[in-house]
């Protein structure tokens, strides 16, 4: 966290499909740097959270602040934000350098320069050796970096991450997660990162935000989550391995 | 992130494609059925025989085809045979070729003057009941083989070496575990040969002598009589299997993804059973290769079977007789049906796996139901609903007959493969500023671009034999050159019928040459593994 003033504010949002309640007005402020998880079970809201804040979904109601500008109805390219997905969703047709590449080529200001601008990237990024590889060449912390990079080059503001290592083997996860916190360190770039995974959550985040029924259940820093859980709903998703081992030692002392 | 104008203008475009070219020309053919007379044809004497022939050459038919694909399937995942690769692509031989020439091929080999029977001197004609079960297994036997090895051939092997373990006997392995696994291909690969050989008119027509089905009464009513309302009647009871399997099909559907972690089954040595599965596949390969070899054979003799001496007159015989110009024929619709049909059906494709929503439900249901319409039945009712319009009697017609009947396989092919590229690339797009039409041309397309190829492929090989949907409605300039063997072989002109069916044959294994090049070219070039 280098400042204090907020990257980004959501204030009132809602959203209902079918009729049915997703969203019921939900309010958090995202600050300058910060690494944010949304927390939370299938269901709870944390993927409809996301699809509004990168444009791909209209909320019911609320506003969207980035940098204190309502980017609520701006088309998903145009709000200074960059996504990745689960399985990274790139494009597997192309090499590494073409995926960057292709990013930019929807760009006025950075068109031309797209070459050096993904190279430089890369590089960053340390792909330079599989610049030109195939993606299905790539290993998944690699492939993992070629997201990252296809949406650094467009210099957002923030970066959201969708469940990107939900599929994956907890080995890899593992590594990919210390490869993840290693880059936002270097980078300090903002970024949301939805999960519903407490161990990720915990392990990469500044702050975590607890959701349950389309609602904030609590917004605070790891540490606290831990110490003074807001509500029964955070202490029993967060500390349910931590309960399993206190009961069954209070089963073994009572014998 | 709303659906942009050009995709709901495709989707309107597609659902009233399908009104046009599907459900009108089969509604015209049902409410023909609300005259009285139409009726009377079920109280002829040839109908019950007919019905009961069909039925039960279709299920003995059924039943041996999916024996035979068993046991073949088997033999390529259990065994350590050489060649399992030139094996499996003979197997699916007889999909190049036209029922009508699988039929004359048995005529050549077992007819009361087949190479065979003179060999033999056998006493026993092939004409009739069980002639028909023997070409209508030759005929469908491929189908069931694909759909059952493709199962097959991915199965996990990790059940079977827990059933070592435990010492479970190799026989109750099979029955405990390799039939339960093969369930779902099975019932589809049984209601699939069931539907392909009770809708054919190709094999009775050739080799059933006496022996009427339902197919051939259709034709012969239609064709030799011009009675139209009474092929509607039996194309009505034809309709009748065919939807019954559809539905059977639709709810057997895998719903569930297959696992990601399959263990390869490592194949022991053992030279006895080897050796076994060398002469079972030798012997199905023997089976199917026979009656293909002999109308290559006949195609190069002077009179068969008078005179066996070697000529190549037969070649200018049927071109004379138009043959090349019935070539051009049906290139033209064959490649005409696959740019369009391919294109169609992947645009379908696309917004059902990825576009979504209710109406997409809507077509999805549409595409496949095509399935459910036996070629010869669809075909009819085009004579009932295009009879008299700017379309009949030109070869638009024969393209958009072919387009429809061929529909749901090509379109299943696209929807499986766009479903399993990554969901979120469109999302991606939208975000770096690229349009869903960019994400589909620089991104889906390239990534699918085996699948499209297999898609023209399925398109153009069925054209080229297909004998069902076009039968009703091609006229003496137009038709397709596998319509001609019927028409020479009714002239007694044998070798040329021989010929034409050759022709198809060798057209079809060019152009499956010429896409397997491509394919693998393209793969190269997109630097995406051979597999995907």
């Amino acid at each position: 966290m280098t400042t204090l003033t907020p990257k980004l504010s959501v204030r009132g949002l809602k959203k209902n499909f079918d009729g049915k309640g997703v969203l019921h007005g939900i309010d958090f402020d995202v600050l300058d740097g910060e690494f944010l998880s949304i927390l939370g079970p299938s269901g709870c809201g944390k993927t409809t959270t996301l699809r509004i804040l990168i444009g791909l979904l209209e909320p019911d109601a609320g506003t969207v602040l980035l940098d204190g500008v309502d980017v609520t109805d701006a088309a998903p390219d145009q709000r200074s934000m960059g996504i990745v997905f689960q399985n990274y969703a790139l494009f597997e047709n192309m090499t590494v350098r073409g995926n960057v590449e292709y990013a930019l080529k929807f760009d006025k200001e950075r068109k031309d320069r797209r070459r050096e601008i993904a190279e430089k990237a890369l590089a960053q990024l340390g792909l330079s050796a599989q610049i030109d590889k195939p993606i299905h060449e790539l290993s998944g912390g690699q492939q993992q970096r070629v997201s990252i990079a296809r949406t650094l080059v467009l210099e957002p503001e923030i970066i959201l991450f969708d469940e990107p290592m939900s599929a994956l083997d907890v080995e890899t996860r593992l590594s990919m997660r210390a490869e993840l916190k290693d880059i936002q360190e270097r980078l300090g770039t903002t970024m949301i990162y939805i999960t519903h995974d407490q161990e990720e959550a915990f392990a990469l985040s500044d702050r975590i935000m607890v959701m349950g029924g389309g609602e904030i259940h609590q917004l605070d820093t790891p540490e606290q989550i831990i110490a003074h859980p807001a509500d029964e709903y955070v202490a029993d998703f967060v500390n349910k391995n931590l309960r399993i081992k206190m009961d069954s030692l209070a089963r073994f002392m009572d014998r | 992130m709303g659906i942009s104008k050009g995709i709901s203008l495709t989707r309107i475009a597609l659902v009233l494609f399908f009104l046009v070219a599907a459900v009108l020309p089969l509604c015209g053919l049902l409410a023909s059925l609300l005259d009285p007379a139409a009726w009377e044809v079920f109280s002829s004497p040839q109908f019950l025989p007919a019905c009961l022939n069909s039925v039960s050459i279709a299920l003995i038919a059924m039943l041996l085809s999916l024996s035979i694909a068993l046991l073949v399937s088997w033999v390529f995942c259990r065994t350590n045979i050489r060649g399992k690769g030139a094996f499996a692509v003979l197997m699916t031989l007889p999909m190049l070729i036209p029922s009508l020439g699988l039929g004359m091929g048995l005529v050549f080999l077992l007819g009361s003057n087949g190479i065979i029977t003179n060999l033999l001197g056998l006493d026993v004609s092939i004409y009739g009941f069980w002639g028909i079960v023997i070409g209508a297994v030759l005929y469908s036997f491929p189908s069931a083989f694909l759909l059952v090895y493709d199962v097959l051939k991915n199965e996990d092997a990790s059940p079977y070496e827990a059933a070592d373990v435990l010492g479970i006997p190799k026989l109750s392995q099979f029955a405990g575990i390799t039939l339960p696994y093969l369930r779902k291909p099975l019932i589809s690969a049984a209601f699939a040969t069931f539907t392909l050989v009770v809708t054919d008119y190709g094999v009775p027509l050739m080799v059933g002598g006496k022996t009427i089905t339902l197919p051939v009464l259709m034709y012969q009513e239609v064709i030799g009589l011009l009675n139209f309302d009474t092929g509607a009647s039996i194309g009505f009871v034809l309709l009748l299997p065919a939807v019954v399997a559809f539905l059977v099909d639709v709810l057997n559907q895998d719903r569930g993804r297959l696992g990601f972690v399959r263990k390869a089954r490592v194949i022991r040595e053992d030279r006895r059973r080897d050796f076994a599965g060398y002469v079972a596949v030798g012997a199905v390969s023997v089976a199917i290769l026979l009656p293909i070899c002999v109308f290559v054979l006949v195609s190069f003799v002077v009179k068969y079977p008078l005179d066996l001496s070697f000529t190549l007159g037969n070649i200018g015989r049927s071109m004379n007789l138009n043959a090349g110009a019935y070539w051009l024929n049906s290139l033209a619709i064959a490649l005409a049906v696959s740019l369009i049909g391919t294109s169609l059906a992947y645009l379908a494709g696309y917004i059902t796996a990825r576009v979504g929503g209710k109406s997409a439900r809507v077509l999805h249901l549409a595409c496949i139901t095509t399935l459910a319409i036996p070629g010869i039945v669809l075909g009819l009712s085009y004579v009932f609903a295009f009879k008299g319009s700017f379309l009949y009697g030109t070869l638009g017609i024969l393209v958009l007959v072919n387009i429809v009947h061929f529909f749901a396989s090509p379109y299943l092919l696209a929807y499986n493969a766009l479903g399993k590229v990554n969901l979120n690339l469109e999302a991606v797009g939208a975000t770096i500023g690229a349009s869903r039409w960019r994400i589909l041309k620089d991104v889906l397309v390239p990534q699918t671009a085996g699948t499209i190829l297999e898609m023209f492929s399925f398109f153009f090989v069925n054209c080229m034999v297909t004998i069902s949907a076009v039968a009703f409605l091609a006229t003496t300039l137009d038709m397709p050159l596998a319509l001609l063997i019927t028409d020479f072989d009714a002239q007694r002109l044998t070798e040329c019928a021989a010929f034409v069916s050759l022709l198809v044959l060798l057209t079809n294994i060019v152009f499956k040459a010429l896409f397997a090049g491509v394919k693998r070219l393209l793969m190269r070039r997109a630097g995406l593994p051979a597999s995907a």
